[in-house]
Parts: C-alpha cells; structure tokens; sequence
C-alpha cells in the first residue's frame, strides 16, 4: 500500500517514471497494463483508498466497439469468465424495433461496474513496472521546460509526494482535475436529461434477451441483462419529469419502465440495491493533449451515457494514446509527435460521434434525418444491419451516411408505395 | 372498435334514457349499483371502451359505456342542448337508467368536462376518477382544430370538406405511432352530418373549456377522491403537462404519462391502459371514497 511503500521516489535524476496515470479506472488501468507490458514504469495514481471501488452511476455497458481493446489486454476471457454477458443491441422505435440480423449484429459486453472495475484494476496492479498508488490525490501538477512532468500527490495521512514522469496522463473522469490544472481547452455541451438506474434481480427479461433500449423520442430507457441473471434498468426521460423521480426514484424507475410499450417485466424484479440517479451530466469535449499531458476516457470526452458509449471509448482511447506514445517513451521520437498523433486519433475516430451525441443530448426529439433512418433501419434487415455498426460505434458517422442514407430513402419510398 | 379483443365478454345492447335511444357497452356483473363508466369525447362512441371494459369486467367491476348524443350511432332527440350541462344531464338520465349509484368515472378527452360536470352534480356518487388525456384544464386555449370549429363559416367548411382521407390524414399526423386502421376508420364511419353539427356546437357553447376547475379542485380534494392519470406524451390536443397538475385536484393520483403514446392511448398502447386502469380499480378499497 501506499504509504509502506519502500521505494522513495527519486528526485533530480531525471523522471522517475515514464508515465504517470492520474485515475485508477477503466481507462487508467487500461493503459498503464499496456505501458507496463511494454516494458515502461507506470504509476497509477487513485484516490480511492480501496482496490475494490467502482463507478456507481454508469450503465456499464460496453459497446461492440470497445471489445477488441479489451480482448488485446487480454481482459475479454476473465470479463467472461466472470459472468460478463456479450449482448446484442434491440432499439425500440415508433416504427418498429430495430435488430439487426443476428448473424451481422455486434456484441457488446455488460459486467457490472462492481465485478469489472476491481478486476481491471487487479490486472494493473500485477502488471510488471505497474505501481499502483491508491489514497492518493492529486495536488498539483509539476511543470518543466515549459511542460508538465508528473504531478505531486497527497495521501490521506498527509504525506506528500512529487511523481516525475515524461507524461502526465489524466484518466480522471468527466470532472478531470487533471484537465482543470492543466487548463486544456473545453468545450461544454447541455445536457436536458437526467437518469436515473440500478440492478434488478427476478423476472427474466423477456421484452429484453438483450441489450435493449426505447428511443421514446424524446424520452429513452434501457435494459441491460448482465452477470447473475440481474438487468440493469435505466430511464433518461426530460427534465420536465425529474419531480418524480427525485421523490421516489425507484418506484418513478419502475412505472417508466413499465408504461413503455413492449415492456420489460421491472414489476416483477426486485431491486438489489437504491435505483440513483444523475441529473447533471453536461458534456464536455476537451483537448486530450497538452506539452507532456494526454487525456484519456471521460476526462478527454464526457458525452452523453444515453448511447452506452463511455466505458468502451475509455478502453479504445487508452488503447490509442498506448500505441502513439510509445515509441516516444521509447526514444525512438519525440512525445510531442506521439501525442500529435494521439490528437488526431482521438478526433478522428470520436468527433463525429460526439457532434451528433451533443447534439441529442439537447433533449430535442428526433430530426428527420434520424427519423428517416431510425424508420428505414426498422423496415429492412440491410439498413438495420448499417445502423447497428454504425451504433455500436464501430464506424463513424462519415463512414455511415454515405451508404444507410441512400437505403433510408429507398426503404421509405418502398414502404410508402406499399401502402 | 377497440384495437385488442376484451378479457371479458362485452355486450352489446341499446338503452333508453331520457329520450335518447343509446347504444350500450356493458360487461362484468350486470345490474350491480356500482359501475365504471366510460365517458368517450369527440369524436368517439361507446366503441372507443370495448377493450378497457373488459379489463374493468376482469378487475370484477361492472362495466357500462354508451354513445353520447348525435355520436356514435345514437341521434339525439329534438331540443337536445349540445353543450358541457346537455352532455352532462344525459349522463345523469342513463346511470339513472343502470341503477347505478357508485360511479367509477373513466373520462377521456371532451368526455372531461362532461364528466367532471357530472361529478360535481353528484359528487357522492364518485368512487374513483380516471383520466384519459382529459382533466381539469386551468389556462387552457383550445387547439388549433378547435378553434377552426369555434369560428362561423370557418368551423362548417372545415366540417364539409372532412373527407375521409383527409380526416385520416389529419389524426394519422399528430400521433406519434399512428392508430389503428381499423380505429380510425371507424371514428370516421362515426362522424357523419349530425355528429359534425353537434361537434361544431359543442365547441362553441363551450369559451373556457377551463373555467370550472377552480371550483371543482376544491370539491374533488377535500373528498380525497382516489384517481388515476394516464397522458400520452405527444398528445397535440391537450399537453400532457396538464398530467401532473390533476394532482391539485387529486392529490393521491397515479399519473402515468405515456412517452410513446399520443392522445388516444386506449388505441396506441391498449395493454399498457388495460393494465393500468386493471390495477387501479382492483386496488380500491370495496365501498371506497
């Protein structure tokens, strides 16, 4: 544990680490088992004192594009093993539900926060050239030749100590301290719904063998069968509904849930713990990278949990910054031109992505070109099978559109003539 | 026509009260004093229940629904006054008529304040309340359709040019999922000459569909009325933030907005509504309220 640690840090020759990690969540653990397998020294810095501490409020659910990050670390046999459920994605629509066919459907992965977190975060703590400070937060961040260099952190007895690094990693989740001291570049985005969730147990899912959301447009919910035969239930309705949830949160949870159509059987589960909820979540898109410092999950991009997107992007991003920086880490080039890299990546692969997840997020209901696709995805197998790669964030959207708008307006016309 | 088969056998027959020859739904326990009525709005008839009068006949309630005048299939006698009283008084005749003296009220659009009217008639006689997208409506503006009917020449050339793909169209465009076909060809099977004169004066015998509420929520609240609220989201007619606020009036109520339901749930999430409505009058104390 931290404070019995016998190694004293060591001071003036030159950085004690390679890579310091403030955040010992997905994202943090994520990458410091990848540095750390390549031969790096890796401090974790964590501020929850305990190896068991999860992330409460997440719908834990990992989208299909998420997984080969996670199988490269070699987590996706123990997550399996551990119960995790490999679920397809049903969306509900006034049109129809949308399922693409099972043989083109992505699997995403569904293993409660509780069993997931301590189990990645068990996987760093056995990685070679892992060191794993956890009770330690974050004072400030250290700063040299006009970069930053590591952070001093603080533990719970008061000890303070400076952690040297050639990168500086902030893995610290939507309200990154990291990104506050560093004062990267941010751009906000509302947020007009809230959500509110929590694990059920009893009354096999049958609206739900799988991971199944409602676009109720504009309202949503979700269920997520997951380890140990529990559903994870969520709703994300408007503002306008909050009184309600807020003065019994788990029964608003269940009547939500309930009066959707095709409705999952919540009545006859039984909640295994308080339904919570969030009622701020303003996204939040930041430069993942300044002079010696990368961004990585959450802290880099806080988008809205109504598209399941979070947990996988924290698994992809930590896998992105990994494979630009090493070779700087290395001395085979300079950080600056790995973490360039690293920024361009990052934007590539998530910026349309979040352009139109901020923009949902308003809480608006669906414009017509997501009601031609949402309808045409609906009606034909083809188009289903488009969207579900598409949301399960395996292409982008600029890669999407050009080839299920075409269908869309095919599909429609097709059914209109039908009529 | 109802858009699920009844759980229980529905029956048909036709009822005579206070000059008007009716058609009635009925199901559950005939000839029991306490009955859950259904009251239908415009335009709708006594078929708009046969589903949820089922639900009621299985939750052990007699059930009873009936054409209000010049709907459905019922013509009104001569002299009938088409407005929130004239609906109201015939209400009153017809339970007259069933021998039933504890009303479970089920009210869904203008059958509102017509019920509500009645209600506050014979508020001894109320068990329960359920609202269908129809309440207390305090500040509110007619929708656009109603304020075409309300308006001389204007609301009669609407009325003359509804033809049935246009009044198909016109209903299909507000909700959120569609109705039924069948639903809605039978709305418009229903809404012949005499129904559209007596839309038009139902419509523009009535200037502040929400002038009674003040009186009414201090009648309803201080008997504690037990009540149920069911709102589609997208209702276009009446917003379903009028939902919430029925409390002031009922301040034990279930409310359950519908989110995917537009303004005839009954027609676009009819298990949903069955259940709902199921639930709450087998939870009710015998004899309550």
């Amino acid at each position: 544990m931290p404070s019995t640690d016998p190694h004293p840090p060591i001071i003036g020759d030159g950085p004690a680490y390679d890579a310091v990690i403030v955040g010992g969540s997905l994202a943090g653990c994520a990458t410091a088992i990848q540095l750390g397998r390549a031969g790096l020294r890796v401090a974790v810095v964590e501020k929850q004192p305990d190896p068991g501490a999860y992330k409460r409020m997440c719908s834990h659910f990992i989208q299909a594009s998420g997984v080969p990050a996670i199988e490269r670390l070699g987590l996706l046999e123990p997550i399996e093993a551990a119960g995790g459920q490999r679920p397809r994605v049903r969306i509900w629509t006034r049109w129809g539900w949308i399922e693409a066919p099972p043989e083109r459907a992505a699997r995403g992965l569904n293993l409660r926060r509780e069993v997931l977190d301590p189990l990645v975060r068990g996987t760093a703590a056995e990685t070679p050239g892992v060191e794993m400070l956890l009770g330690w937060s974050v004072e400030r961040l250290l700063r040299e030749n006009g970069g930053f260099a590591g952070v001093a952190a603080r533990n719970r007895e008061g000890e303070e100590r400076e952690l040297r690094a050639r990168l500086t990693v902030g893995a610290d989740g939507r309200d990154s301290r990291i990104a506050e001291l560093s004062e990267v570049p941010v751009k906000t985005y509302p947020h007009n719904r809230f959500a509110y969730g929590g694990y059920f147990e009893g009354g096999a899912p049958a609206n739900a063998p799988d991971a199944t959301a409602w676009f109720l447009d504009p309202q949503w919910c979700a269920a997520f069968p997951t380890d140990n035969d529990l559903t994870f239930y969520a709703a994300m309705p408007t503002k306008d509904r909050l009184p309600e949830f807020k003065k019994e949160p788990e029964a608003a949870l269940v009547r939500f849930l309930s009066d959707v159509p095709e409705a999952p059987p919540i009545r006859a589960g039984r909640a295994i713990e308080p339904v919570i909820g969030k009622i701020d979540m303003t996204n939040r898109m930041r430069k993942p990278v300044a002079p010696g410092l990368a961004l990585i999950g959450d802290a880099a991009l806080a988008t809205d949990p109504l598209f399941g997107v979070g947990c996988g992007w924290a698994f992809q991003s930590a896998e992105w910054l990994s494979d630009s920086v090493l070779p700087a880490l290395r001395g085979d080039e300079s950080l600056e031109q790995g973490l360039e890299r690293y920024r361009r990546r990052h934007r590539r692969e998530l910026g349309g992505h979040a352009f139109f997840i901020h923009d949902y997020a308003t809480g608006r209901k669906l414009n017509p070109a997501e009601r031609l696709m949402f309808s045409a995805a609906a009606r034909d197998p083809k188009a289903a099978a488009l969207f579900d790669t598409f949301g399960t964030r395996q292409i982008r959207p600029q890669q999407m559109m050009p080839r299920l708008v075409p269908r869309a307006v095919a599909v429609n016309v097709r059914h209109a003539l039908a009529r | 026509m109802s858009a699920v088969p009844a759980q229980a056998p529905v029956e048909r027959r036709s009822l005579l009260a206070g000059g008007t020859r009716t058609r009635l739904v009925q199901a559950g326990p005939a000839g029991a004093g306490e009955a859950v009525v259904f009251v239908h709005g415009n335009p709708g008839s006594a078929d708009d229940w046969a589903g949820l009068a089922g639900a009621a006949a299985s939750a052990g309630k007699r059930a009873v629904a009936f054409d209000l005048p010049d709907f459905g299939e019922t013509v009104a006698p001569d002299g009938f006054q088409h407005d929130v009283p004239g609906y109201a008084g015939f209400v009153d005749q017809a339970l007259t008529e069933l021998g039933i003296e504890r009303t479970h009220l089920v009210l869904h659009d203008f059958g509102g304040p017509i019920g509500l009217a009645w209600a506050a008639m014979r508020p001894d006689r109320i068990a329960s309340i359920t609202l269908i997208d129809t309440g207390l409506l305090p500040g509110y503006r007619w929708h656009s359709l109603a304020r075409v009917w309300r308006t001389p020449v204007l609301g009669e050339l609407f009325q003359a040019t509804a033809t049935r793909p246009a009044f198909r169209f016109l209903l299909n465009r507000n909700e959120p999922r569609g109705l039924p076909r069948e639903f809605v060809e039978a709305m418009y099977d229903h809404y012949d000459r005499r129904t559209r004169k007596a839309v038009l004066e139902l419509y523009r015998a009535t200037d502040d569909p929400g002038g009674m509420s003040e009186a009414l929520v201090g009648l309803f609240a201080e008997r504690e009325v037990p009540a149920l609220v069911i709102w589609g989201e997208h209702d276009a007619y009446l917003p379903s933030s009028y939902a919430e606020r029925q409390r002031e009036a009922f301040p034990a109520a279930e409310v359950h907005v519908l989110p995917a339901s537009g303004h005839w749930p009954f027609a676009d999430a009819p298990e949903t509504v069955e259940r709902l409505l199921g639930d709450f009058l087998a939870k009710l104390p015998a004899g309550s309220a």
